[in-house]
């Protein structure tokens, strides 16, 4: 079978799992309503002069800062493509997992992980595709100011966002296929991603942390205004750093994935 | 159709497999039998691709499970189950299995009408009966029309009309020219069932043939398998 029919199989698989709407809503959703939260918060400052209780006024920052919003949905859409294989069913339901019925359809290891791997990226950069340049809008719709900066340096900016969000993906998707199950690595890498990152803790102490995925790529979409990024690699190296970790686990995750039993 | 030669298999220190060698040859079902944990499941996933042998090998058509092209046109199995995920309807399952195989669609409501679940198409995997994941398994077996059939104890969780339904289907899909190897630790079901037997345990086959030379000398089935097993216990 083809690689093409093979994506297309493991796209309509993935967009129709549940849980893969909820990754996307999260994505998509979360990111526009932290966007408005921002703004309208800036826009309340700006009315009553009390700029002191806002960071910044720049509607694009607004819009920005709630990339993270995506990053977790970039992790349960990444960690579920893969996870959902191998979650059982009830032990009263024979407790079969759906990877060997997927083995048995597409038997041929390496080409069903890159279509996996293709069908997420796909979604999310999908995804980002209308959401962030409708945070943009709305963020400036609400602001009412403009911050200055051109057509070409938002869209870098979205696109690198974008980046950001599949290769955050492909790095949780590819711990997934290591693990062989979904729920933990989806706790860890969600907290990660939300809640405390290890790699800002560790940057701390020393400065390799920003090689760290989730570090290395930060300046792909946030600038300067952001205090934790302030010493973290150019949006270019941090790029190429955080696509050498994806690739990399990937290139393990697959190995592993090819020789082991199912 | 169905050919395994020779297949070893160890997990550790624990032989699951030693020198295994049968086929499962087409108009004919072949019963798969032994008590769990003989190496039933084992061998029938190396023959499906899912686990790598230690040596040996089995082949669908004189080809390894992994280089068919779109296997489900082939070779139709049921392993544990409905294998689908729980959140999916029992209709989304069999429509990406469709696609990915190069099935057309109209398939989904051919074989969800055959395996009596027409009315369940839109109800979701996770609220199904055993027997019913049973039944959308064998839907998803026989999507692509394929000429063998290999099921992992098909008749777990099966009522008894169940039960007699499969059995009449897997007898149509033989006497059509299918080859059926299907595993099972119940006796009376593959005396039922079956053309051919092969008795394994303990990793080994311990007797293969037609039913009736594999019972001949013995009152029933149940009385064949366990002179079998005693006499392989005591070599």
């Amino acid at each position: 079978m083809s690689l093409g029919r093979a994506i297309a199989a493991e796209l309509h698989k993935t967009a129709t799992l549940p849980a893969a709407r909820v990754a996307v809503a999260i994505a998509a959703l979360g990111s526009l309503g932290i966007t408005v939260l921002n703004a309208t918060g800036i826009r309340a400052a700006l009315d009553s002069g009390q700029l002191d209780d806002v960071g910044y006024t720049s509607p694009v920052e607004a819009a920005f800062s709630a990339a993270p919003l995506g990053t977790v949905g970039a992790v349960i859409l990444g960690v579920i493509a893969i996870g959902s294989e191998y979650s059982a069913n009830s032990s009263d339901a024979g407790g079969g997992r759906q990877i060997s019925s997927t083995l048995t359809v597409l038997p041929r290891r390496l080409r069903l992980l890159v279509a996996k791997a293709a069908a997420v990226v796909l979604l999310l950069t999908g995804t980002a595709a209308v959401t962030l340049p409708t945070c943009l809008a709305a963020s400036h719709l609400i602001i009412g100011i403009s911050s200055g900066e051109g057509w070409a340096e938002l869209a870098i900016r979205c696109a690198g966002a974008a980046l950001y969000w599949t290769l955050t993906a492909l790095i949780a998707f590819a711990i997934a296929v290591l693990a062989r199950d979904g729920t933990i690595p989806l706790i860890v890498l969600i907290a990660n991603s939300s809640l405390v990152s290890v790699s800002i803790l560790l940057s701390n102490l020393t400065p390799l942390a920003y090689y760290l995925p989730d570090l290395a790529g930060m300046r792909l979409f946030a600038r300067d205004t952001w205090a934790m990024t302030a010493d973290a690699l150019d949006p270019l190296t941090g790029g190429l750093v955080m696509a050498a970790w994806a690739f990399g686990l990937l290139a393990v995750a697959a190995a592993a994935f090819e020789r082991r039993d199912a | 159709m169905l050919t395994i030669t020779g297949l070893s298999k160890r997990h550790g220190p624990r032989t699951v497999l030693s020198d295994v060698s049968f086929e499962a040859l087409p108009g004919r079902v072949t019963g798969f039998l032994g008590p769990n944990g003989a190496g039933k499941s084992s061998t029938l996933r190396i023959l499906l691709g899912l686990d790598r042998a230690g040596s040996g090998t089995a082949l669908v058509d004189g080809r390894p499970y992994r280089a068919l092209r779109d296997p489900l046109r082939t070779v139709g199995s049921v392993l544990d189950g409905s294998g689908a995920h729980r959140s999916r309807t029992a209709r989304n399952h069999l429509t990406w299995v469709a696609r990915a195989s190069g099935i057309p669609r109209r398939r989904v409501d051919e074989v969800l009408e055959q395996v009596g679940l027409a009315g369940a198409g839109r109800a979701r995997v996770g609220t199904f009966s055993l027997g019913m994941g049973q039944r959308l398994g064998l839907a998803a077996a026989l999507l692509g029309e394929p000429r063998a059939l290999v099921l992992d104890e098909p008749v777990n969780g099966l009522d008894p009309e169940g039960i007699r339904w499969i059995r009449r289907l897997l007898r149509d899909f033989a006497d059509a020219g299918g080859a059926v190897l299907l595993s099972s630790h119940l006796m009376s079901e593959v005396a039922e069932i079956a053309d051919d037997l092969v008795v394994i345990a303990g990793g080994r086959i311990l007797q293969q043939g037609p039913l009736d030379a594999v019972t001949a000398g013995h009152a029933n089935l149940e009385d064949a398998f366990f002179a079998l097993i005693d006499a392989a216990a005591t070599r």
